[in-house]
């Protein structure tokens, strides 16, 4: 007989972020973030892409860094302020200009949307990064599924993953 | 050189980029997490270690750069949904096709639909994806 499916109720961090906790318009805070060679070459890495674009100086003499290395950010301040595992399941971007080594960004985020579709719990968020005199250098908008189980399950037991990871990609 | 040009029309195929995963590409020193380790994906539902979903969108990304060059970094956009959890050990190809070009002051947005397919043809991200190619 198999066990009845449930979602996790607590890990590590404490209890798990309900979806009734998720407030829309909650600042999820700002960060700064340093974009250096070493966090260029580590992107390269994870995507497997050694393009000279990403892996050569430009025509400043410094590097560009893929779009894609603002995924982490936004994430970590959505961790910051809730507990929350889940799956990430859906990805905007607009990169407004290019992102450089050396660059001092400062990446901001709020919570602007939450749906149940399919019995499960949406939440969604926005983000943007600004350079160190204020030019807006991308926009995003993240959707996060709280459980991969469906809500109707209850929650109960410990999970392994909390999903808060150290600050780094 | 980018792949496309200002002179691209709808329907031109993007070129592909595909990748074998392993669990390997998802660890971070002894953490066990979802994508990582069986027993911790168990307890959130799934059948096994799931894909990093950037990773896996990182073959789009890829795809992209290749088809829009250095002009990716100043316009580029991308609208993606995660459609179902990638298992670490799949094979994933990313395809996408010209859909519309649209003629700027000095330049031409080219809009496509990009896509994700895992070993058994199943779309497993999918969305579009537009960029600046300057005339």
């Amino acid at each position: 007989m198999s066990e009845t499916p449930s979602r996790v109720l607590e890990d590590s961090q404490g209890p798990r972020a309900s979806f009734d906790d998720i407030k829309i318009g909650q600042s999820l805070g700002e960060m700064e973030w340093q974009i250096t060679d070493d966090l260029i070459d580590l992107q390269c890495q994870l995507d497997q892409d050694f393009d000279p674009l990403y892996c050569l100086p430009g025509a400043s003499g410094k590097r560009l860094a893929p779009p894609q290395i603002t995924y982490r950010p936004p994430r970590w301040l959505f961790s910051r302020t809730y507990n929350v595992r889940g799956l990430f399941v859906g990805w905007e971007m607009e990169s407004i200009a290019p992102i450089t080594s050396g660059m001092t960004l400062r990446v901001s985020a709020v919570i602007t949307e939450k749906f149940i579709k399919n019995n499960r719990e949406f939440v969604v968020y926005q983000a943007e990064g600004k350079s160190a005199d204020g030019t807006l250098l991308f926009r995003s908008k993240r959707t996060h599924v709280l459980d991969f189980v469906e809500r109707t399950a209850p929650r109960r037991g410990a999970g392994i993953d909390s999903g808060i990871k150290p600050e780094k990609i | 050189m980018p792949v496309l040009t200002s002179a691209v029309t709808k329907g031109f195929e993007l070129p592909t980029v595909s990748k074998k995963f392993r669990l390997e590409d998802f660890k971070r020193g002894d953490e066990k997490t979802i994508h990582t380790d069986y027993e911790a994906a168990a307890r959130e539902g799934l059948p096994a270690p799931v894909a990093i979903g950037p990773q896996v969108a990182a073959l789009t990304f890829r795809q992209l750069r290749l088809c829009f060059g250095e002009h990716w970094l100043t316009g580029g956009k991308w609208n993606l949904t995660f459609r179902r959890p990638v298992l670490v050990t799949d094979f994933c190809v990313a395809r996408g096709v010209v859909t519309q070009t649209e003629k700027l002051t000095d330049s031409v947005r080219i809009y496509c639909d990009v896509w994700i397919e895992n070993q058994k043809g199943e779309k497993v991200i999918a969305g579009t994806a537009s960029g600046l190619i300057p005339l």
